[in-house]
């Protein structure tokens, strides 16, 4: 081969090395005459052709074997105290460790990368889960994604952590195309943080993908104060770029994601999310997403946000007219928002579970934390709603009515002493005046569903129930038992 | 493996290129084609080190490109099973871990790992011995075994393990 040849031989070092790679190369190539024809074929060769791979792969297969079990047999003979029993075992070994074949039998393959079984290099078909998020060629079966799970909950749990999966847009943060902004948000360009101080900044603007990007308030804090608790996920249905764009300014010095990034394009599925790819096992898995249905089985292990919207094409994506955040040149509260509720929860399931169920190691599930933990938010509320369903409506079936029995109310469809709230539109309707009468309190609907998002009782005075609308409320006395 | 080796190639070139600078296009556009690509034969093209021998151009019919069979000599990187390599690590999770040799994307699965390091998750993600005297993280070197190999249009994939003797870590960023 012209490899020593062309090589530039100037130390006698390299040179003495040089011999010995002629010496030995000529002295295999000697003995092996089919290798010989190999090598020969290999140096005329033709580019296209992959057909003869394998042919090649084969030559090479038995020369390097015959070789090891030779030195060995030098070794073997040069110590005289072994005896030719040994012998035979180490040629045995050497066999069985060189050769895949032998170990294909007990393979269960349990996982591939580039089609090859992870354990012996086999070429295999497995199905199972794509572990795309960690390498494009990486698919492991079910068996072993069980496995995995298994083991690393328990190392997680171990290190009192629970895992946590985060979404992005309109949960962590919320963006919009330059091209989409109005011109009322022209302003924000002066304001923009540099992309080397995200760890301070919240308004950045990623020109090379024609974006800007406003972070939640609050959201440096919580993801310091989470990462305490939880093994974080991010998890979202943009592409793999924007989430990896994302997780820089979210995760800048790579501390809380390492590769827990999963984008649309990793998953299997065009319009929902799954827990696949996530190491934990369910009964310790929080997600923290805006969208209840891209999660159809996971609905137990969901915190519902309140979405964030700051861009004014956020807004009209969701369908608002009102003015958004950044045309009122106002956001969200940085310690009383979202983010800041929220963590409170995870702090509080956090504790439960280490805590308070730290004796029944087997049979915690995080789900039923947070059930118990919502139960506890109206505990003790006993609500009457006031024609805030359509007259034919099944009351128990409405989300209002489901949702303050999840946050632990208890409701009712008649007055009686034991009613604590009175849920109504219209001040003017019969229940609306009777709690006005009997000192109850009087309140909005939107008060639930502030409770739901924010995760505590929120105060009554601030959902008061007005007639200013005169238009909307004489629409609705029509109701017979008003 | 890297090997020092002589391929040809049939390469149509457009007519605009013809004239005193022939070869010189001729050459380059043979480096852009083939340099970084990966045959399942010949494995991964390092360089381009040499011509050989241009042969006769054969103009074809209707267009006015000619094809020039070239011959050249080639330096070409290709594992083999059973092969040692030596890798430097790129990410390390509770699968395993991936390496990279020059253009070679090998996979280490934990089943491959000796039974005595364990993983250990958390900023950086790393197996380690249970005396602590053996790290394998993000940029450590180490010592491999092939025992998969495979060899798609531009990459190649590899299976590896340090289940053995004289395998394993052979440089550890943070010791040095
Ligand atoms: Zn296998």
């Amino acid at each position: 081969m012209s490899l020593v040849t062309d090589s530039p031989v100037s130390s006698s070092g390299s040179d003495d090395f040089a011999d010995f790679l002629d010496d030995h190369l000529d002295a295999e190539s000697d003995n092996e005459d089919d290798n010989g024809e190999a090598k020969d074929e290999f140096a005329s060769s033709s580019s296209s052709s992959s057909s003869s791979e394998d042919e090649w792969e084969d030559d090479d297969q038995p020369v390097s074997k015959r070789t090891k079990i030779s030195e060995v047999e030098i070794v073997q003979n040069g110590d005289a105290a072994e005896g030719s029993a040994s012998h035979v075992i180490v040629e045995q070994k050497l066999e069985a460790s060189s050769s895949a074949s032998v170990s294909k039998n007990e393979c269960t393959h349990p996982g591939s990368f580039g089609k090859m079984c992870i354990v012996c290099g086999a070429q295999v078909e497995v199905s199972g889960v794509s572990f795309a998020n960690i390498h494009k060629e990486i698919l492991i079966g079910n068996a072993e994604v069980a496995r995995l799970r298994d083991t690393d909950t328990k190392s997680v749990l171990c290190r009192k952590k629970l895992y946590l999966v985060l979404d992005l847009d309109h949960t962590l943060l919320n963006s919009t195309l330059l091209s989409h902004m109005v011109p009322e948000e022209g302003y924000l360009n002066n304001q923009i943080d540099s992309v080397q101080d995200c760890q301070n900044g919240s308004l950045f603007r990623l020109s090379f993908m024609h974006m800007m990007t406003k972070l939640r308030p609050y959201v440096h804090t919580f993801l310091k104060e989470a990462s305490q608790m939880f093994e974080m996920y991010i998890y979202t249905m943009g592409d793999k770029a924007y989430a990896l764009e994302m997780a820089k300014l979210l995760d800048p010095k790579n501390e809380y994601f390492h590769a827990k990034v999963i984008s649309r394009d990793d998953g299997a599925q065009r319009h929902q999310k799954s827990l696949d790819m996530v190491l934990g096992e369910e009964s310790a898995v929080l997600i923290l997403d805006d969208t209840e249905n891209v999660w159809p089985s996971h609905r137990d292990n969901l915190i519902l946000m309140e979405r964030y919207h700051f861009f004014a094409s956020s807004c009209r994506q969701f369908g608002f007219g009102c003015n958004s955040l950044s045309q009122l040149k106002s956001d969200e509260s940085e310690h009383e928002g979202a983010l800041a509720a929220v963590l409170n929860v995870l702090r509080r399931v956090h504790h439960i579970f280490f805590n308070e169920l730290a004796d029944q190691t087997g049979r915690r599930d995080v789900r039923q934390v947070l059930k118990t933990v919502r139960k506890d938010i109206l505990k003790g509320c006993r609500i009457v709603f006031s024609r805030v369903f359509p007259s034919q409506f099944p009351a128990e079936s409405h989300h209002l009515w489901k949702m303050a029995e999840k946050l632990g109310a208890t409701c009712a469809t008649e007055v009686d002493p034991s009613v604590t709230h009175v849920v109504a539109m219209d001040p003017g309707t019969k229940k609306s005046r009777w709690a006005l009468e009997n000192d109850k309190f009087l309140v909005l609907p939107r008060w639930i569903e502030g409770a739901n998002y924010l995760w505590q009782r929120l105060p009554e005075e601030n959902f008061p129930v007005k007639s200013n609308e005169p238009p909307k409320s004489e629409a609705k006395v029509k109701d017979p038992d008003a | 493996m890297f090997f020092h080796i002589v391929l040809e190639r049939n390469m149509q070139l457009h007519p605009r290129y013809f004239g005193r600078n022939l070869r010189d296009n001729l050459v380059s556009k043979l480096m852009k084609d083939v340099e970084g690509t990966c045959s399942g034969k010949h494995g991964f093209v390092v360089a381009i080190t040499g011509i050989e021998n241009v042969g006769k151009g054969l103009i074809r019919d209707g267009t006015g490109f000619v094809t020039f069979p070239v011959k050249y000599q080639c330096v070409v990187f290709r594992p083999f099973k059973g092969e040692i390599l030596e890798a430097v690590v790129t990410m390390v999770n509770k699968m395993g871990f991936f390496a990279e040799a020059g253009p070679v994307q090998i996979f280490v699965s934990n089943h491959l790992i000796p039974d005595d390091m364990e993983f250990q998750s958390g900023d950086m993600p790393n197996y380690t011995t249970s005396d602590g005297s053996v790290k394998i993280q993000k940029d450590s070197e180490v010592r491999l075994k092939i025992i998969g190999t495979r060899v798609d249009a531009t990459e190649i994939f590899c299976i590896g393990t340090i289940k053995d003797d004289f395998l394993g870590v052979i440089n550890d960023p943070t010791t040095t």
